[in-house]
């Protein structure tokens, strides 16, 4: 399942008995939406292709006192609409939850405007949101049923492709931490922290080396987790692994975690380059072309 | 409702006392100000704007997109006894509430504003969400002529001319004038009845500083039954002459004693 039909399947659920609850989209669907627009016509809203005036209207829903969803494909809903999102949802404090689909290279057939790989980097910066990358099904429904019961202004960074199941599951426990650690730590070990797609090939190394390595899935990195870094300070270092470009990924969200906590283990950061990728291939190729391959986050690992 | 020398005397008292209030903290933008204050007065003191007197909050709801001249509301809201005397006072003390752009913590304050473009999608927001939830409020959205530049504004008046928002008046107050000079010379607008009822808007035109025009205006307004946009043709810095059709005083201008003299002899 995608984490989109995953995470509307909840809103539909609590639609049943809750009817305050509002979701637009910028002419992008999911075959769970036309169930939605199907069982709650009154609680959808075509916005058009206009991502800027569908967070104002965002933002009037909220002020009337209901829980608005918002949707549309990453680079648009995130950058397009970020001011707007900054005065409805930020300023203004509003339950306005934004379903971002499609982050990274998730786009890979379309282009560089339609990637989003600088989208972390201006919601994390944005005072009073929570930002959430999920890497499977089971994390977006926890995510979902928790914005549900508690609204907030709140970005969800869902892929594009569907994302196989983590095994052991993220559990409500897992969930309130914001991450969950995977293996046993010990100074001998090197620490992957990753989120979303990325996430499986730092699971997959770890997988095939648990006794090298641990692997963190960080899938809500606003706030940050504060309990992390003395719980995996004790690792011989961190690679942190994103699908996004090089100023103000996960990396800088890590280091900032770390560092105020006085705590400054080594960390590298494995990341897409510092410019706009044109190159044709598929996402696997591009991310493997760009330094985000299997054999580059061992490369750095190794350095550690 | 009162007689038009009683609010033509309201609209007088309110510039008054916030040229007074702008003179102390040297700040704010007096002439966006004085240009929609006949408005905010027929809204407010005629009724359209509905009032429990009980609670002392207004039922419906009026945006001030244009937030750099939000601040007008102040006098009207201590009137009406929704804003506390004390915070009136204390505008330009390092503690104050009261700042030259509004926001939601200040009460009868509709809407964080400031930026602009954002308030007519904000307002098809509540519209729609008042209609779908079956409340009978209304939504008044006051923009600036300068905001017809953004385009989230054209965005948002398609979305609230499908959704038939037929509580959702949207007033453009026009006085010609943007920081850097003319509309019609920096980049023109008009003809700007044309662009908006080539949406399928309807339009109505007033004399923005007449108030038995507005308060008509209005009525045709709320009897149309459809939404509707009403272009308020005013002058920047309405009722004080070294101010009038000056775009300097878009924003605080430094005075001689004897413009001080001569400001408060106008607006006396």
């Amino acid at each position: 399942m995608l984490q989109r039909d995953a995470f509307i399947k909840e809103i539909i659920k609590k639609l049943n008995n809750d009817k305050n609850i509002f979701f637009l989209s910028a002419d992008f669907g999911a075959a769970a939406l036309d169930d939605l627009r199907e069982l709650f016509p009154n609680n959808f809203l075509h916005c058009g292709i206009s991502e800027q005036a569908m967070l104002d209207i965002a933002s009037g829903l909220a002020l009337d006192g209901n829980k608005v969803f918002v949707y549309a494909m990453a680079p648009f809903l995130s950058l397009r609409a970020i001011e707007q999102t900054k005065c409805g949802a930020g300023l203004m404090n509003l339950p306005i939850c934004l379903l971002s689909v499609g982050i990274g290279l998730g786009y890979a057939d379309a282009g560089p405007t339609h990637y989003s790989t600088e989208d972390f980097a201006c919601f994390r910066a944005i005072i009073g949101s929570s930002v959430y990358t999920p890497a499977d099904v089971p994390s977006t429904k926890l995510i979902a049923k928790d914005i549900l019961e508690n609204p907030k202004f709140s970005y969800i960074r869902l892929d594009r492709d569907v994302l196989p199941n983590i095994y052991p599951e993220i559990t409500h426990s897992d969930f309130n931490n914001g991450y969950k650690v995977f293996g046993k730590i010990d100074n001998k070990k090197t620490a992957f922290i990753s989120h979303g797609r990325m996430f499986h090939r730092c699971f997959e190394l770890y997988n095939k080396e648990p006794n090298k390595f641990i692997c963190v899935d960080i899938f809500r990195s606003k706030p940050f987790p504060k309990d992390l870094p003395k719980k995996i300070s004790s690792c011989k270092g961190i690679v942190v692994v994103d699908e996004q470009s090089p100023s103000g990924n996960l990396s800088s969200c890590i280091f900032e975690g770390f560092s105020q906590q006085n705590l400054f283990p080594k960390i590298i950061s494995k990341s897409l380059p510092e410019k706009y990728i044109f190159d044709n291939g598929g996402r696997d190729y591009l991310l493997n072309k760009f330094g985000l391959s299997n054999i580059d986050i061992i490369a750095a690992a190794k350095q550690i | 409702m009162k007689r038009i020398n009683d609010l033509e005397n309201l609209a007088k008292k309110y510039r008054r006392e916030l040229f007074e209030k702008l003179l102390v903290i040297k700040q704010g933008h007096l002439g966006s100000i004085f240009s929609m204050m006949e408005i905010i007065v027929a809204l407010y003191h005629c009724g359209f704007v509905e009032f429990d007197e009980k609670k002392k909050e207004f039922l419906d709801k009026v945006l001030i997109s244009k937030g750099h001249a939000a601040a007008a509301l102040y006098p009207l809201l201590k009137d009406f006894g929704v804003l506390p005397k004390k915070e009136w006072d204390n505008w330009g003390h390092t503690n104050s509430l009261l700042r030259v752009f509004t926001n939601t913590s200040i009460p009868g304050i509709d809407v964080t504003s400031g930026s602009l473009g954002h308030c007519v999608g904000v307002g098809a927001g509540m519209a729609i969400s008042f209609k779908r939830t079956e409340k009978n409020k209304r939504v008044f959205v006051i923009i600036s002529e300068g905001e017809l530049y953004e385009g989230s504004i054209w965005e948002a008046l398609l979305f609230a001319k499908h959704h038939k928002l037929d509580n959702l008046t949207i007033i453009i107050d026009i006085n010609s004038l943007i920081i850097l000079g003319k509309t019609s010379d920096c980049l023109n607008l008009d003809p700007i009845k044309d662009k908006i009822t080539g949406l399928g808007i309807s339009v109505l035109e007033v004399d923005g500083h007449n108030l038995n025009d507005l308060i008509s205006t209005f009525e045709t307004s709320k009897k149309l039954g459809e939404i509707n946009c009403i272009l308020a043709k005013t002058v920047k810095g309405k009722g004080c002459k070294l101010m009038e059709n000056e775009k300097r005083w878009h924003y605080y201008n430094l005075m001689s004693e004897d413009e001080i003299k001569q400001a408060r002899k106008e607006l006396s």
